[in-house]
């Protein structure tokens, strides 16, 4: 068994209108995994990625990651936890306006001081970093373009080098390709397996088809209505916990 | 900030909530009341008398009668003070059983009917209308007589009429220009995205917040006064007022803009560890910076409009010489000035139209 990466336990949150959006969950997530996470629209999914790295504060429970604990960390010691925790999401959140290659570069900020980064003056060792990402991704030939020029599957591309700029233990995916059609989709998840196998980093991937967690994750867990209901392996999701996660309603789609 | 660790908590906390909105509800039922019965007795009073006949004592009656009154109808869920508020707060409007319908044959929608018409009434009886004055031909023959005037413009003073505009338009743009640096670096701690976070931030924005609401709703017309005794009457104590008007408009405008940048580009560079300056900088400041030119040429625009106006109390331009002229009672000579200004000024309206559409 490998060693435990990221340990969650009995996480809560209640968004301030009230909404109580994790019950008190509890996993590991394991060294080089691929964990997803499966649950309905509103199942609390994003809340708890973002509650991971803190882009969400937590209510009470633990996350310990790097011998800390998340939720009691100061700003200043949390936005040192968030550079090893890569995310990218579901509408890729790129700069817009920005080339390619300075979106890439954003990815080191936590590494520059306030002068450079605001005059955008990164090392040589950085910017070849940054490229060398943006050629594992395949797109090093349109470094020099605007962000918003690139098609969805490009844009998330460009997103993962950016995580990658951070060297990060973990990488978060929010439903990386919910917004791409098929292929496109597929491509974007071959990319992240590749960085899960070989460059042998950590994943959690928010997912919606059961046809993509079958293909990429080593693991799964589901969330309903806040509470985590299952943990296992992809192949353990038989017709009765589909319809236990998803309702007695839900047919499954695939993705091909 | 995590308020709530428990639902426990979150209930306690609902029903706190209630407690107050009863009591804004009540609040606000009770000014309603207070108003309608007034104004109902006092234009009776004067379209009875023709004037105010109400003794003293009988505002107190007034008032004992509203607090009972409003006593009662805050106790509906359906009075129009309660539901100005459960419809308005986050932690109530999702609650059903709070919330009715505004329906105009309810007893609300009398209610505010009744407010309306009265309003109306009091208006005209407060203002004092007075059509005869208005139509009479001693009237009509003095806006003849100014017409005539306005429409003879004397061109022998345009140079200086001219030499007047030059000064109110540097006014204009200097107040602006010195207005938008300011602007720009607080306008980050006036949006509420960006501060709401921290405590610390939290009373950083309300602070900014109320300040430049404040400097906003006096008027650059008091603002000028207010300079033009502080550094005497002239061209710097306008450029003064403006300045310091736009900044605070400036301000609500930028901040409002930085509110509603796409979150998704913060979430990601603050995802990176970055440091919440250089978040502000990657993540905001590309989204901003054409709305931000846009917003200050027509703020440039509104200024020289207001540059115009300032004169008229002593902030220098043309505005003071219209009121010398005004004074004099030389009526050619202020057509003059008023058809420079509104050449001026379409000229420039159409001009910041023209620079905002080839930004966007
Ligand atoms: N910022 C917020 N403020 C208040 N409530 C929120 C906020 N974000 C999410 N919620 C609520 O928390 C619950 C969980 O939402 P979350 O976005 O985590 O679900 P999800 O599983 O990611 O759904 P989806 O598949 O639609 O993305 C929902 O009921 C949602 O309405
Ligand atoms: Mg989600």
């Amino acid at each position: 068994m490998s060693k435990t990466i990221l340990e969650i336990k009995n996480l809560e949150k209640f968004y301030e209108n009230g909404v109580h959006a994790l019950k008190s969950v509890s996993f590991d997530v394991k060294q080089g995994e691929f964990l997803a996470v499966i649950g309905l629209s509103g199942s609390g999914k994003s809340t708890m990625l973002r509650c991971i790295n803190g882009l969400v504060p937590s209510s009470s429970g633990e996350i310990n990651f790097q011998g800390q604990d998340i939720i009691s960390l100061k700003s200043k010691e949390l936005r040192l936890a968030r550079k090893s925790i890569g995310m990218i999401f579901q509408h890729f959140n790129l700069i817009s306006r920005k080339s390619v290659l300075v979106n890439v570069l954003s990815g080191s900020l936590a590494k520059v001081s306030l002068f450079n980064g605001i005059f955008a003056k990164f090392s040589k060792k950085e910017t070849d970093k940054a490229m060398s990402n943006l050629e594992l991704v395949g797109l090093k030939d349109k470094a020099y373009i605007r962000a918003d020029e690139l098609s969805g599957g490009q844009q998330q591309r460009v997103a993962i080098a950016r995580a990658l700029m951070q060297d990060p233990e973990i990488l978060l995916a929010d439903e990386p390709v919910a917004s791409l059609d098929p292929a496109t989709s597929h491509s974007v998840m071959d990319h992240l397996a590749y960085i899960n196998k070989e460059l042998n980093k950590t994943v959690v991937c928010n997912l919606h088809f059961l046809s993509l967690v079958r293909k990429y994750a080593t693991r799964v867990i589901a969330l309903k209505d806040g509470k985590l209901v299952f943990e296992g392996s992809p192949l353990d999701i038989d017709e009765a916990w589909f319809k236990r996660i998803y309702g007695e309603q839900a047919r499954e789609v695939g993705i091909e | 900030m995590n308020k709530f660790k428990t639902t426990e908590s979150f209930e306690n906390h609902i029903s706190k909530e209630k407690r107050s909105a009863k009591a804004k509800a009540f609040f606000i039922n009770f000014l309603l009341s207070f108003y309608l019965f007034f104004s109902l007795f006092f234009s009776s009073s004067y379209l009875i008398y023709e004037k105010n006949i109400l003794p003293s004592f009988f505002y107190f009656i007034l008032l004992a009668f509203s607090f009972i009154f409003s006593l009662l109808w805050t106790s509906k869920n359906s009075s129009l003070g309660s539901m100005a508020i459960y419809k308005t707060n986050k932690f109530l409007k999702n609650r059903k059983e709070l919330q009715s319908e505004f329906n105009l044959f309810s007893f609300s929608g009398i209610f505010i009917s009744l407010v309306l018409i009265l309003t109306i009434l009091l208006g005209s009886i407060l203002v004092d209308i007075n059509l005869y004055l208005l139509f009479s031909s001693q009237g009509l023959s003095g806006a003849k007589r100014i017409f005539s005037a306005l429409f003879q413009p004397n061109w022998n003073i345009i140079s200086q009429v001219l030499s007047s505009m030059v000064d109110t338009i540097f006014i204009a743009f200097l107040a602006t220009f010195i207005a938008i640096p300011i602007a720009f670096f607080f306008s980050f701690f006036a949006a509420r995205n960006l501060m709401k976070n921290s405590l610390l931030g939290n009373s950083v924005y309300t602070v900014i917040r109320f300040i430049s609401n404040f400097t906003r709703s006096v008027e650059p017309l008091v603002w000028a006064v207010i300079f033009s005794v502080w550094v005497g009457v002239g061209p710097f104590a306008g450029m003064l007022a403006l300045a310091i008007h736009s900044v605070s408009s400036l301000i609500k405008l930028y901040s409002e803009q930085i509110e509603s940048v796409g979150q998704g580009p913060l979430e990601a560079i603050e995802s990176t560890g970055a440091h919440p300056v250089l978040v502000v900088w990657y993540a905001v400041v590309p989204q901003i910076i054409l709305p931000y030119l846009s917003f200050t040429i027509y703020r440039w625009d509104i200024n020289i409009r207001m540059a115009t106006v300032i004169g008229l109390v002593g902030g220098g331009g043309i505005g003071t010489l219209l009121v010398q002229y005004q004074g004099l009672a030389q009526w050619n000579e202020v057509g003059t000035i008023v058809i420079v200004i509104a050449s001026v000024v379409w000229l420039m309206d159409y001009l910041s139209a023209k620079l905002r559409e080839a930004i966007y």
